[in-house]
């Protein structure tokens, strides 16, 4: 056909093929074209000229055969990629040829480089794609956010009405589930074990897109009431509790008195709602007497319909929700709006703020990692100086140059990258060992996948940017008289080179002290959280949760059949103080309810947190009255209707009144499984105590006997005389012997319990901030050192002069120390300024100090000072040994 | 040398060398130049090298095959021959010359009709 397009093909094919096979034919050509030469010549001595005359006049012909030749070779290769190939070879040459400076840039790289993988994979799983389920980003929840509330609160529990009218009446979901929790008990051979399940409405593996891993899901007829019963289970506790047995599967299993049949086995992702098994249940609206099904337990899910937006889907459950306010007022707040949320959300506030702190931290380290990595191919680039001044004398451009450094370069930052990707294996597994438990996603793995990697090989290729072109466009400009000649080494050097390196070390100075700072900030802030007073004595407490069949423990009665004689017996055990019950463990504060205080009118809303306690509660965690007293045993016993309040409640709804003797209802009992006159008398004000987690201010709460319901969770406080992780076994005993039937679930010290849920987010950000710091200031020390290093190398004539004229050695080591602590001196003054610029950023992460706090600036510019002077003593005093003979004689 | 005329015939020479080895059979190197020389009747001064360019573009694109072969003084080179793509490609060459040089042709009439 001979169209162009076929015409370029052929010919770029062509160059594939010769640049693949390295032309063999070099040889033959210049045969070939000197024969021809050879023929023309002939062809003009025939003609008469004379020998000299006749090559001269055949060249003449001929033409140029060197261009002849550069021409043949752009046909027939790829004369890019070759000249890349020769560059990429001469660069693992030299590489190798200067093996220190190659090991130590790669290993600088590979620090820096890691670290920003191992951050970045954690982002991309944990924040970016965290839920392995079908369109996760569109699965959304509602909050019912009361106006009273604080910001991140809201009631994110619906009833079993209510989960039905937002399934039925909605417009924005084109697909829901319902899921609520359940202690499960697992009655086999040997004992009962307990079990964390969740009940599952119809459709709910369907809404998240996972079948079975073996075996089947649920199909619609298994949730019709009457269905025989079935559950499934979750890969990690078929794993961790069956010993991944197959031959469990179609089992029966009695769980909380059921027998059920194991129908399937989820994949090793499904983990939702970090539950063990899941089992059906199909949601009417029976009458409010049916247990457990009033209880606003259920969270519901939607997926969004395509195109359908957050705000719409908020308009739309917002209508339903108002129709629901009227038909259960008790459940909402006077005035309240709906939030949408994403799915993600419930666990990962508390942790993006870490996370984005830690991500800023790291681009510092790697930029301290580049800028080293630049100082130290500049101070190598003068090692080099005579051959690119030879280069350039025979004709190499400035580009080809520069493109040569640059290769070296990148082959440096590819063998980083790889390194680093190995440091950043190692260090995911330790990152996923060190995290606390709650804050990620049950289902999310943290890992090196296939846009961590991308993202890795991109940062390989731009960081030879950063690093590498600023020192070869320096190399690649040098006036080559000076270099040809070898005057060049003993003045001071070049005047640009020395103002690039002064910068790069000013720059890496100010961004270590700011990761320092940050590091010493985030230490202190945790400091003052551990010794935070949380208004009660958490030291020798033992604490576990009590899972109750549920069948034999209906009323009031039957609960207090167990505790009574429970807690007598555990307080007669040999080391232990006092035993209390409770519903919660701080720092929760128990569950919300509506509150009316009898006499007061109000507009707003109120609301309060309560739980149940013994009458020893107080004394076993310390907890001081302002006023009143706590509970007596006869008010235990006898179930009365008292109630200790803590002084938040007093500050917010009884301000400037007595407490004592005032009557409250408390609104959300009225509707509990056994109703009943639910207004308390007030006996005590107690100090507060942290009742809403680590971070939220302390809302109201209240105390009252768990003797006066029969719904709750149970709790058994014990204070023990020694540690009271020796008192697990005895407690166990004494609770069996109550009753073989309960369960302990988790025990374990409050102090752990606590340190679990309060610290355990800060110090994850403090301990991988001060790692951070530790290494950049590594970094820093390198770097100092070996820019020092080089400029004193540099200057060895002028120090020979020096001495020669009489200088004694303590001036030679203050002059080149001096120069240090200037470079130093400045990098702390830009350091210290940017960290007060980014205090602001931070202060939000801080608890109990301030962002300027001087105390930290002090201690870190003296650390780093300290490091910087280490560094330059080296160097200072191989300058001052210098023989003024020899330095003097290298000319 | 005269790097413009180079360019300027560097087209037109890939049809003279096609043309001759159509024609003629088979050539080396050499032995094309001089019919090229002797068909432009020492009117077209090229640099001879460019006609290994020529050749090597042909050889690419198919339009010609090489061999080693002996000379008429038996010395050992690489002869050029014509293959039935090149003639194909000869075959549409010519026709686009000859429709150019006519219309060309009718143009500068018009001018003398003038």
């Amino acid at each position: 056909m001979g169209s162009k397009l076929e015409f370029s093909l052929r010919a770029f094919a062509a160059k594939v093929r010769g640049f693949l096979s390295r032309h063999p034919h070099d040889d033959e050509f210049n045969d070939e074209i000197q024969e021809h030469l050879q023929l023309l010549i002939e062809k003009f001595r025939d003609q008469g000229m004379p020998k000299e005359e006749a090559t001269r006049a055949a060249r003449q012909q001929f033409g140029n055969t060197t261009l002849l030749q550069e021409g043949r070779r752009e046909l027939q290769t790829l004369t890019f990629l070759e000249a890349l190939w020769i560059d990429l070879r001469y660069a693992l040459r030299t590489l190798w040829k200067s093996r220190t400076f190659t090991v130590v840039s790669i290993a600088t790289l590979a620090l820096g480089i890691g670290a920003t993988t191992a951050i970045f994979s954690v982002i991309e799983n944990v924040l970016l794609a965290p839920f392995p389920y079908k369109d996760a980003g569109h699965i959304v929840f509602p909050r019912i956010h009361g106006a009273q509330q604080s910001q991140d609160d809201g009631r994110q529990g619906y009833t079993a009405a209510e989960v039905l009218e937002f399934a039925e009446s909605n417009h924005a979901f084109d697909r829901t589930a319902a899921t609520k929790e359940d202690l499960i008990l697992y009655k086999h051979g040997e004992g009962t074990d307990q079990l964390y399940g969740a009940h599952v409405t119809p459709g709910t593996f369907e809404f998240f897109g996972m079948p079975a891993l073996y075996g089947r899901v649920m199909r619609p007829s298994d949730y019709e009431p009457g269905a025989p019963p079935v559950f499934v289970m979750r890969y990690k506790a078929w794993k961790e509790r069956f010993n991944g047995d197959l031959s469990i599967l179609n089992k029966t299993f009695v769980l909380n008195g059921t027998t059920r049949t194991l129908i399937g086995i989820m994949p090793p992702r499904f983990g939702w709602y970090d539950a063990d098994l899941y089992i059906p249940e199909k949601l009417t609206r029976g009458a409010n007497g049916a247990s457990g099904n009033s209880s606003p337990n259920w969270f519901f899910l939607g997926h969004l319909k395509p195109g359908v937006t957050n705000e719409q889907a908020q308009a739309d459950l917002t209508v339903i929700a108002n129709r629901l306010a009227k038909l259960y007022p008790h459940y909402y707040p006077a005035q309240f709006t709906v939030l949408v949320k994403h799915v993600g959300d419930t666990v990962l506030e508390p942790f993006k703020a870490t996370l984005y702190t830690v991500l800023a931290a790291v681009g510092l380290l790697l930029l301290i990692a580049c800028s080293n990595v630049a100082s130290l191919i500049l101070a190598r680039a003068t090692t080099r100086e005579k051959e690119i001044a030879l280069r350039t004398a025979l004709g190499a451009r400035r580009a080809r140059l520069v493109r040569l450094l640059m290769v070296e370069s990148l082959v440096l930052a590819m063998a980083g990258a790889a390194l680093g990707t190995v440091f950043a294996w190692g260090g995911l597994k330790l990152l996923v060992a060190a995290m606390p438990q709650d804050f990620i996603p049950a289902e999310t793995v943290i890992q090196l996948n296939a846009p961590v990697l991308i993202f890795t090989f991109c940062i390989a290729v731009l960081t030879p940017l950063i690093f590498g072109l600023a020192p070869a466009l320096q190399s690649s400009q040098r006036d080559i008289n000076d270099s040809l000649r070898d005057s060049g080494k003993g003045m001071s050097s070049n005047f640009q080179g020395r103002w690039l390196r002064d910068v790069v070390v000013v720059g890496e100075v100010a961004l270590s002290l700011t990761l320092l700072i940050s590091a010493g900030l985030m230490m202190r802030s945790f400091v003052a959280l551990r010794q935070a007073n949380l208004g009660l004595r958490a030291d020798h407490v033992f604490q576990t949760m009590l899972v109750m069949p549920a069948e034999r423990y209906k009323t009031a009665e039957q609960t207090v059949q167990f505790f009574r004689p429970l807690l007598s017996r555990v307080q007669a055990l040999p080391g232990v103080a006092l035993a209390a019950e409770s519903s919660a463990r701080p720092p929760y504060g128990g569950s919300q309810s509506k509150v009316e205080i009898v006499g007061k009118a109000h507009l707003e809303d109120w609301q309060t947190l309560f739980q149940y306690a013994s009458e020893e509660y107080f004394r076993t965690l310390r907890m001081e009255f302002k006023q009143g007293r706590g509970f007596s045993e006869a008010e235990i016993n006898n179930a009365r209707k008292v109630a200790v309040v803590n002084e938040t409640f007093v500050r917010r709804y009884l301000v400037n009144e007595n407490p004592i003797g005032r009557r409250l209802r408390l609104i959300s009992l009225e509707t509990a499984a056994d109703p009943h006159d639910t207004s308390f008398e007030i006996i005590g004000v107690v100090k507060d105590v942290t009742n809403r987690g680590p971070q939220a201010p302390i809302e109201p709460a209240l105390w009252i006997p768990y003797t006066v319901s029969a719904s709750g969770s149970r709790v058994l406080i014990v204070r023990t005389a020694q540690d009271p992780r020796t008192m697990i076994d005895l407690v166990r005993k004494e609770v069996w012997a109550t009753d073989s039937g309960v369960a302990l679930a988790y025990p374990s010290t409050l102090e752990d319990f606590i340190s679990e849920r309060m610290y355990a987010g800060p110090k994850f950000g403090f301990v991988v901030m001060t790692i951070f710091g530790c290494v950049g200031l590594i970094l820093v020390t390198v770097g100092v050192y070996s820019v020092l290093a080089y400029s004193t190398a540099r200057k060895t004539q002028e120090i020979g002069i020096r001495i020669a004229l009489g200088a004694k050695r303590g001036d030679v080591l203050g002059m080149v120390i001096g120069a240090g602590l200037r470079l130093v001196g400045m990098g702390v003054a830009i350091g210290i300024a940017m960290s007060l610029l980014l205090g602001r950023v931070i202060q939000t992460q801080l608890v109990g100090v301030k962002a300027y706090d001087p105390a930290t600036l002090v201690t870190t510019t003296f650390l780093l000072i300290l490091t910087a002077i280490i560094a330059c003593w080296i160097p200072a005093r191989r300058a001052a040994r210098v023989d003024p003979v020899i330095a003097l004689r290298y000319e | 040398m005269d790097t413009k005329k180079s360019e300027v015939l560097q087209g037109t020479l890939d049809l003279m060398i096609l043309k001759t080895l159509h024609a003629l059979g088979p050539l080396h190197g050499f032995g094309i130049a001089r019919r090229i020389e002797q068909l432009s009747q020492d009117t077209l001064r090229l640099n001879e090298g460019t006609v290994y360019t020529s050749l090597l573009r042909m050889q690419q694109q198919g339009w010609i095959a090489a061999d080693w072969g002996t000379s008429d003084n038996n010395r050992k080179a690489k002869f050029y021959s014509i293959t039935k793509r090149g003639q194909k490609q000869l075959a549409l060459e010519t026709e686009n010359w000859e429709r150019i040089s006519g219309v060309i042709g009718r143009v500068l009439q018009l001018e003398t009709e003038r």
